[in-house]
């Protein structure tokens, strides 16, 4: 009766000591019965130091694979912002500046790159890299868009995946693999990297450089158009479809940009004396509402 | 070779910040190179760069138009190995599904200890299960090493099946001989210890392994009221030295706030339920051989507790 009172005010709180307390117990009551007992007790008794002993090992995987998780969240995380930061550079340029600023952009990126990243070499070996992919794919997604606006606004091209990866492999030294962006954190980066674009082409048309922003528009149709072809494919497509609905809207508010400025032509020429097409427009009347 | 493949790689990436048009290099390489022994990652390189060497012709595109074939040329590789991994993808579901439906066979075999006193034939049919479970495992293990290093990009596919595999598993061990299935020997009976090697890594995950277990212990609680009331006093006893030990060892984890955890909240609960029965059991003197000798000990045992 006493023991029964016991065990149940030890059950609520369930403190290491108190089981213990219990664990005695039955200890003693199987003791107790040994002489009764049959060979299974025996090895019960035994697998009771080789479940705590199986267990302390399970215990230091986990702490292991906690610890190396956090790690690379918070590499991802460096990353993210000081891409940001490089994004945030690019965005800064115009036709006066156009050399410093991407300058800066350029090493800035590989201040990223040598630093940062170089962080996750060592955590993503072997089947790490697909297993923790939801801790650094964030911190990727970001660098790999900074990487492509980047190269973008030096060159007007797309960046390519085998590209970038190749700017990753000195990062490890030859003992290690190297760090490769997968496909689907670059599709992703690429389908963020839209977005900045739009901004990036508005930008440029207040600017008065409409052209640029034309070619913009251009590029990021091109994008979309390849997208999505790929994006059903991808495993998870879930957040990438969310994304191309994003994209759209982005290249429909270039689009539009670009039209208000082909049709109101007129009210954009005073203001830089760029090349714009829209020259021939000049002097005709407003037919706007 | 490694070494020398290392140094082509360094060179060429010195001038990787630039859009050079030597860079075409690099997947010829990777071409040449692929047939020989190259880390899992430069392997998965290779195989997600198939268009590669078509994508060397745009690659020299810095006055080309915007909408040159290289932009398409990439996506058309991206296309090609994704629907490659489709297909991966579709063939692990097949797997899985057949995974599925002879664990289904295994649980209906195994529902049928809550019937009556287990006796060993009732375990017989689901244990041959168990050789049909190695064979589809050793398959998925023949899949997945297709593509080296995948192992947890698939992994989401077949997570939920082995979890209940090794609840399944752990509850036939426990019936047969009352210890706790590990790890290893969980690992074994699936068959996957062979593929351990190449560090491929295809073996039971640890986290599948522990959910599996904690799925098992809800089942004992209904397993041990059935005993009772088909007869067998004693099997709470066991049932609850067993869940506490097993109790205490997790406990030893410490665990995120994630799935595993959630579970392991719950063992809590099924820990309770058994201790209730054999609270039950004992005061109404049911336990058979334990009565006399166990009373007497236990007027001690409290006091000393206290």
């Amino acid at each position: 009766m006493f023991f029964r009172g016991c065990a149940f005010q030890r059950l609520p709180s369930l403190m290491a000591s108190k089981s213990k307390r219990i664990h005695h117990c039955f200890a003693a009551e199987v003791a107790g019965t040994v002489a009764q007992s049959t060979p299974k007790r025996a090895t019960t008794m035994t697998t009771e130091s080789s479940m705590a002993d199986a267990f302390s090992k399970y215990a230091d995987y986990l702490n292991a694979l906690n610890e190396k998780r956090e790690r690379i969240v918070k590499a991802s995380r460096d990353i993210t912002i000081n891409s940001k930061k490089v994004i945030f550079q690019v965005h800064r340029v115009s036709k006066y500046n156009r050399e410093e600023v991407l300058e800066k952009a350029e090493k800035d990126l590989a201040a990223v790159t040598d630093q940062y990243m170089a962080r996750l070499v060592k955590e993503l070996q072997g089947s790490d890299f697909w297993k923790l992919r939801r801790a650094y794919s964030p911190g990727v997604q970001e660098y790999v868009e900074a990487a492509t606006f980047y190269r973008f606004c030096r060159t007007g091209t797309l960046l390519h995946l085998d590209e970038i990866n190749a700017t990753l492999l000195p990062l490890s030294d030859p003992s290690l693999a190297p760090l490769q962006i997968n496909v689907l954190d670059y599709l992703l980066g690429l389908a963020d990297l839209t977005g900045e674009l739009m901004r990036l082409a508005i930008g440029r048309i207040s600017d008065g450089e409409v052209e640029y922003a034309q070619n913009i528009c251009k590029f990021v149709r091109d994008i979309y158009r390849e997208l999505t072809l790929v994006v059903p494919s991808m495993d998870d497509s879930d957040d990438m479809k969310a994304k191309m609905d994003t994209m759209l809207q982005s290249v429909t508010k270039i689009e539009n940009a670009c039209f208000s400025v082909h049709v109101r032509g007129s009210e954009y020429m005073p203001l830089l004396g760029s090349n714009d097409p829209n020259s021939i427009l000049l002097g005709v009347t407003d037919i706007e509402p | 070779m490694k070494l020398a493949f290392r140094n082509a790689y360094f060179s060429l990436s010195s001038r990787s910040l630039n859009p050079n048009p030597n860079l075409p290099l690099l997947p010829f390489l990777l071409r040449r190179v692929s047939d020989s022994v190259a880390p899992p990652s430069l392997r998965r390189l290779v195989m997600e760069t198939p268009c590669s060497a078509s994508m060397a012709v745009g690659e020299s595109e810095s006055h080309a138009p915007l909408s040159s074939p290289p932009l398409e040329k990439q996506f058309e590789g991206f296309c090609v190995q994704l629907d490659e991994s489709g297909v991966l993808r579709e063939r692990i579901r097949a797997v899985v599904m057949e995974i599925e439906s002879t664990t289904r066979l295994m649980h209906a075999g195994l529902l049928l200890v809550h019937q009556a006193r287990p006796s060993p034939e009732v375990l017989e049919r689901p244990k041959a299960q168990i050789g049909v479970l190695k064979e589809l495992y050793n398959r998925l293990a023949e899949i997945l090493r297709e593509c080296p290093a995948q192992y947890y990009r698939y992994h989401g596919d077949w997570r939920g099946e082995t979890q209940t595999v090794v609840s399944l598993l752990a509850f036939m061990h426990w019936l047969e001989t009352g210890n706790l299935l590990l790890h290893t020997e969980a690992q074994e009976k699936l068959g996957s210890l062979n593929y351990a090697v190449n560090n491929l890594d295809f073996g039971l995950d640890v986290e599948d392994y522990l959910i599996g277990i904690c799925f098992m212990s809800s089942e004992l609680p209904r397993f041990v009221v059935n005993q009772v009331t088909a007869g067998d006093y004693d099997c709470p006893r066991k049932v609850l030295k067993f869940m506490t030990e097993l109790h205490a060892a997790f406990r030893m984890l410490n665990l995120r706030n994630d799935f595993l955890r959630k579970k392991f909240d719950g063992m809590k609960y099924d820990l309770r339920r058994v201790e209730e029965v054999y609270y039950d059991v004992k005061i109404r003197g049911l336990t058979a051989n334990d009565d006399s000798t166990g009373d007497t000990t236990n007027q001690e045992q409290p006091q000393g507790l206290v």
